[in-house]
């Protein structure tokens, strides 16, 4: 019986197969009418317009105070008395675990525990803890949403603070700016939508490269334009002693004109890419002295950022130029305040370098509020990892340093639809350890565009043959922390 | 049945099966034409029919082996028809789901759950007609796929009544009755809508009038009120006191914690919510708008009150044309849509000079679709303020520092939507305000700062409009005394030649400049006044502190001004400087490039020349001879980097390098130990002489094998 069966499944004679398979094949080729792009390569990435956001945005800009350097959070927001009870002990190597060290301790025969130089108190109605050395940023408790449960992957300055800002350690990525440039547009279409200010205290510093704005993929009018602090604050916009708008006007038409030819030669984008850049920065030469100009300020002003906000390149002044670019419609003005990296010495190091910016950044969440853009503008502080428990090198009485540390660190938003007022996260009580509601770098980037309004699984750019994200493959949207 | 339809009926099966399997295989990439979106839209009428068909082939097959065994009894005849028919058709349905499924609006789990389920019917049904002609197929087998089909069609219908119908559909009327209707902010009461619910939650399963757990009922305020078996529950005014929160706040080990152990905890929140309310003196009828507008209970219910996620504001008029928006959209008018699909538009206006009432005139077009409008700063007048008020739809508008005064409120009032309001740095007055806001319906937020209207005046509008947020930002009372930052110095380069005039300033308005040349500190009573007229034609240091009323004085700036005469027409060094500190050669001395302290400063690293091993010897020549009377050298004091003064200067001139004689020995001490960083000049004077050629040695300090290296930027020869 068996073998008949058999037999019966092999007698499938010709005609029939042919006819069936017929059908079958006609069956794929029907289905391939519905599908344009079954066969065809990919390309832009369909569905999701460029320049409109996802659902309706929280927050239309940001402004990101990067403390570069990486500030001790036992010094400004986390604030451990356990430490000052157990200044001196071993730190117990259960805590530690198997955390990687950096070269700096990896050799240091003991961890002794530090307790904070600096008192702290609580403020506003979440009654956070921060320490006196920001007596400013206490005073505006009220609007800041104090993140105390970050975490980041990377244990050195380059590749943590590459990976805060583009997503990923090794550079050649997006910015955040360059993607919410790509992924909203300009709102000024006379200012580009991404723009970085930099600036150093005292303390130790690290580098900021221009990799760091960078517009990795993208195209490059995505990319971070720098405001320096000089006569022209930025670069080459001014045209040469002679020359007037209407030369230039001329110079840039038949530039674009032969730029015209190119194109339809070879059809690169860059070459379209760039004129639209002549064409901004022709704009920008009006809409930047605009933006510069301070004589409109009204004098309060002055009072609230602190008399370092009239002097170009301090992080006041940058603060006070990041309001006036975001009042402008850039989308992501990006800050970097170098020298938070208190390896040693740093009692009196981070008091100067909290003094530089303590004002000026409660000055900043103040400013955009009285003129009720605070609502719409996402004020972010912080740096790339945190500092550890104990301290580097041998503990003095009046001096210590502290070490990278990834596993947890401070920050804090303002705006942009954050919830104000409020404490998120929280460490153990030797401040080495989260115990509640983890963020790692991805899930603050993820929140970051949610307030923009744009889904972090959409906003795609494919490069190639891979589809990109901001978050890689990770983030979830903290809920906890938006209102 | 006819053996030729039934012929072609497998044949189709067959074909349906290799298109769905390709449809499905390659679901995201599916593009349907509107022509056959009606096909997809008849996926919720068809289905009906497979699930009747399959249901009877299933009961069918249940009693097979019962009446059918016969392959050709009309009964197996039946069967097969039926389990055909209803494959067929659920493949057809199948098909028209996934067109269905292709369309805006469907998304998520349960479609996703759906969609296999689905598939997985019209592929079991497939299977069970083709293996129930086999001989293995017997009544177990039988009854296992009649079972896993209408466990399956179960779940599909579910599902798919899910999608169409929303979560929870049939127990919906009771659920809605659970479940607290939201109450419109400014209608909820605390206790009512905020902190009952809590109760509801966690507490009263056990502490109500029925059970009455310790004798304790939380379902009303007098049962509250009234306590329980250990007391009274609550100190008004004193959480800290109120057995509840002890209660609470026990560590959950505890037998007395509560709620006890294994039931639902209270969150944070929510005890921050009961602690607040009991702090608020536990009242029972208070609205949340009766609280201060930053108190903390309000904010907290507020935000418990809201609805979980508003998403996307959806608005009652339709989208305007997307060519209408393209050309309205210009440089300085930037028109977007709020968000992907929403017809609403943001609307931001920028540059002063290129505004112009027309840029709002021109928006007629859309009208309608203006949501949001950022006008800040541009030179708005009253009258113009009538173009915005065409914006019917508008529910935010920005007007800070913009021309406008009390006037162009009226035009305003028509918006009845709009409720948010910037008007800082205008001059809206408090009198224009007060008559004019309470016509504002909607209005929640309105922005105020630098208006010149008196916080007294703002706290009175808070008083009247409970509503309403005030925004009065940063007020400079001059109770905040700062320290001013130091004078700046002006000047380029603070090497000159013959005389300079010395260039001070301060950033801030009003600021005063003393100073001193006399080494001294400035005071604010002694010290001249900086008014720009100061010349200084010898080396100087300028001591220089700002003084303002309301402020405190600065730190004491130091300017070091320094003269250098000549500049020699040719120079050259006779040994090669340390390898790191090159600077400019033989040029960096007279270059009038000072360096400075600190190696992160570009001026740092590239404005000092360096010398270890070697001595420092610069031989400089002048074509016409001068008349020498010093020399100095500017050179950098670092004790704990090892950066050293020279340990010998010697100055050689003369006519030509034969005839040149020792002008000049200088010996200058080793530093201090610890001592600080600074800047300093090792110079020396002689009886003038006349100079063609000039030798200026700098030997480094060395002791025993200790190199220390020597750093100088300029020379001065006068």
């Amino acid at each position: 019986m068996d073998k008949e069966i058999l037999e019966h499944g092999f007698s499938w004679n010709r005609r029939r197969f042919l006819s069936t398979m017929g059908m079958g094949v006609g069956s794929l080729a029907l289905g391939s009418l519905l599908m344009p792009d079954l066969f065809s390569n990919g390309g832009i990435e369909e569905g999701l317009t460029p320049g409109i956001p996802h659902f309706a945005p929280k927050a239309k800009r940001v402004i990101y105070l990067f403390q570069n350097g990486a500030p001790s959070q036992q010094e400004l927001f986390d604030y451990k008395p356990k430490l000052r009870e157990m200044n001196g002990k071993e730190m117990p190597p259960s805590v530690r675990g198997n955390q990687r060290l950096t070269g700096m301790t990896a050799n240091q025969a003991h961890f002794p525990l530090v307790g904070s130089f600096v008192d702290f108190k609580q403020y506003g109605n979440s009654r956070a803890w921060i320490s006196d050395l920001l007596p400013y940023t206490a005073k505006i408790a009220d609007e800041l949403c104090i993140i105390k449960s970050m975490y980041t992957e990377a244990i050195n300055h380059d590749p943590a603070l590459t990976f805060l800002q583009t997503g990923s350690q090794q550079g050649n990525r997006p910015s955040m700016g360059a993607w919410l440039s790509y992924g909203l547009g300009n709102e000024n279409k006379n200012l580009p939508a991404f723009t970085v200010l930099l600036s150093r205290g005292v303390g130790n510093g690290q580098g900021v490269y221009s990799k760091l704005w960078s517009n990795g993929f993208l195209d490059s009018i995505h990319q971070g334009v720098q405001f320096s602090k000089g006569e022209d604050p930025v670069l080459y916009l001014r045209d040469q002693e002679g020359m007037d708008r209407k030369a230039r006007r001329d110079m840039l038409d038949n530039i674009a004109e032969l730029n015209e030819l190119s194109y339809q030669e070879f059809g690169d984008p860059e070459i379209a890419a760039k004129v639209k850049q002549y064409e901004m920065a022709y704009r920008m030469q009006t809409a930047v002295p605009e933006v510069m100009d301070l004589s409109k300020e009204p004098d309060d002003i002055v009072k609230l950022y602190g008399p370092e906000c009239l002097v170009p390149g301090t992080f006041a002044a940058n603060c006070l130029l990041a309001r006036k670019l975001s009042e402008n419609g850039v989308r992501f003005v990006q800050l970097y305040h170098q020298g938070w990296d208190q390896h040693g010495n740093l009692p009196f190091e981070i008091a100067k370098q909290a003094k530089d910016v303590d004002q000026a950044s409660a000055a900043l969440v103040t400013d955009l509020k009285q003129r009720g853009l605070l609502d719409e503008t996402l004020v972010i502080w912080g740096g790339e990892f945190g500092r550890t428990s104990y301290t580097q090198g041998t503990l003095e009485k009046d001096n210590y340093g502290r070490d990278h540390h990834p596993r947890c660190f401070s920050i804090w938003m303002a705006g942009g639809g954050v919830k104000p007022g409020i404490v998120y996260g929280e460490t153990d009580e030797l401040g080495y350890n989260i115990i509640k509601d983890p963020v790692h770098v991805h899930d603050f980037q993820a929140t970051v565009l949610n307030q923009l309004g744009l889904d972090h699984k959409k906003l795609i750019f494919k490069h190639l043959g891979r589809r990109y994200r901001l978050t890689d493959i990770s983030g979830e949207v903290v809920k906890g922390i938006i209102s | 049945m006819n053996k030729k339809v039934r012929f072609f009926a497998e044949q189709l099966l067959i074909v349906l099966n290799i298109f769905i399997a390709f449809l499905v295989l390659f679901a995201d990439k599916l593009v349907l034409p509107y022509w056959l979106q009606p096909v997809g839209r008849m996926h919720p009428f068809l289905l009906h029919f497979p699930i009747v068909l399959l249901i009877l082939a299933m009961i069918f097959e249940l009693f097979r082996f019962s009446y059918g065994s016969d392959a050709t009894s009309p009964y197996r005849q039946y069967a097969e028809g039926f389990l055909l028919g209803g494959a067929l058709l659920s493949g057809i349905t199948v098909i028209m789901g996934l067109f269905l499924s292709r369309e805006e609006g469907y998304e998520g789990d349960t479609l996703v759950l759906h969609k296999w389920t689905g598939v997985a019917i019209f592929y079991i049904a497939s299977l069970i007609y083709m293996v129930s002609k086999k001989q293995w197929y017997k009544a177990p087998a039988a009854w296992l796929c009649a079972f896993v089909m209408v466990s399956a069609l179960i779940m599909t219908g579910h599902y798919g009544a899910t999608l169409s119908h929303g979560e929870d559909f049939i127990l919906q009327p009771i659920i809605a009755n659970i479940k607290a209707p939201v109450v419109p902010i400014e209608k909820a009461i605390v206790f009512e809508h905020v902190i009952q619910p809590i109760l509801d939650k966690k507490c009263t399963g056990c502490h109500n009038t029925n059970k009455l757990k310790g004798q304790l009922a939380l379902t009303d305020s007098l049962s509250m009120l009234k306590g329980g078996k250990s007391g009274k529950l609550f100190v008004p005014g004193n959480p800290d006191l109120s057995l509840m929160l002890e209660r609470v706040h026990l560590s959950p080990e505890e037998k007395k914690h509560m709620p006890p152990a294994g039931k639902p905890q209270l969150t944070q929140e929510e005890i921050d919510l009961l602690a607040l309310w009991i702090k608020d003196d536990a009242d029972f009828h208070k609205k949340v708008t009766d609280l201060e507008a930053g108190d903390s209970l309000r904010l907290m219910a507020t935000a418990v009150l809201k609805p979980e996620d508003e998403g996307t504001e959806k608005f009652d008029f339709s989208a305007a044309d997307e060519k209408t928006i393209a050309k309205l959209n210009t440089f300085y008018r930037t028109i977007a849509p709020i968000a992907i699909e929403s017809p609403g538009l943001d609307v931001n206006i920028y540059n002063r000079s290129a505004y112009s009432v027309k840029q709002l005139e021109e928006m007629s077009d859309i009208k309608k679709q203006v949501v949001a409008l950022n006008l800040n700063k541009m030179p708005v007048k009253d009258e113009d303020l009538k173009s915005v008020s065409q914006f019917e739809n508008l529910r935010r508008l920005d007007l800070n520092f913009t021309d406008i005064t009390d006037k162009a409120l009226d035009a305003l009032i028509p918006l009845k939507h709009l409720h948010t309001l910037s008007l800082s740095g205008t001059k809206i007055t408090y009198s224009g305000l007060k008559q004019k806001i309470a016509a504002f319906k909607n209005l929640k937020t309105i922005s105020l700062w630098n208006t010149g209207i008196a916080s007294t005046d703002i706290a009175a509008l808070k008083q009247g409009n409970k509503e309403i947020t005030f925004i009065e930002g940063f007020r400079d009372d001059g109770k905040d005394s700062l320290k001013l930052n130091p004078p700046q110095v002006k000047n380029a380069v603070m090497v000159f030649d013959q005389d300079l005039a010395v260039q001070l300033r301060h950033p801030i308005k009003g600021v005063q400049i003393r100073y001193t040349t006399d080494g001294t500190e400035p005071d604010s009573i002694h010290s001249p006044v900086f008014d720009g007229n100061t010349v200084i034609n010898k080396n100087t240091t300028v001591k220089a502190k700002a003084f303002k009323a309301g402020w405190y004085s600065s730190d004491v700036a130091t300017f070091d001004f320094l003269k250098n005469s000549f500049i020699p027409d040719s120079v050259q060094l006779l040994f090669p400087l340390n390898d790191v500190h090159q600077a400019e050669g033989a040029h960096t001395f007279f270059n009038k490039k000072l360096g400075v302290i600190g190696a992160n400063n570009p001026a740092w690293a590239n404005y000092w020349a360096g010398a270890r091993s070697k001595d420092m010897v610069l031989v400089s020549l002048f074509n016409k001879p001068i008349t020498l009377k010093s020399v100095g050298l500017h050179y950098m004091l670092e004790e704990n980097t090892g950066i050293y003064p020279p340990a010998l200067v010697e100055v050689w001139g003369g006519e030509n390098e034969k005839q040149a004689k020792l002008l000049l020995t200088i010996k200058p001490s080793p530093p201090a130990k610890g001592g600080k960083p600074s800047l300093k000049i090792v110079e020396g004077s002689f009886q003038p002489h006349s100079v063609s050629y000039l030798k200026i040695i700098a030997k480094p300090h060395k002791q025993k094998k200790d190199e220390h290296l020597l750093l100088v930027d300029e020379m001065f020869l006068n």
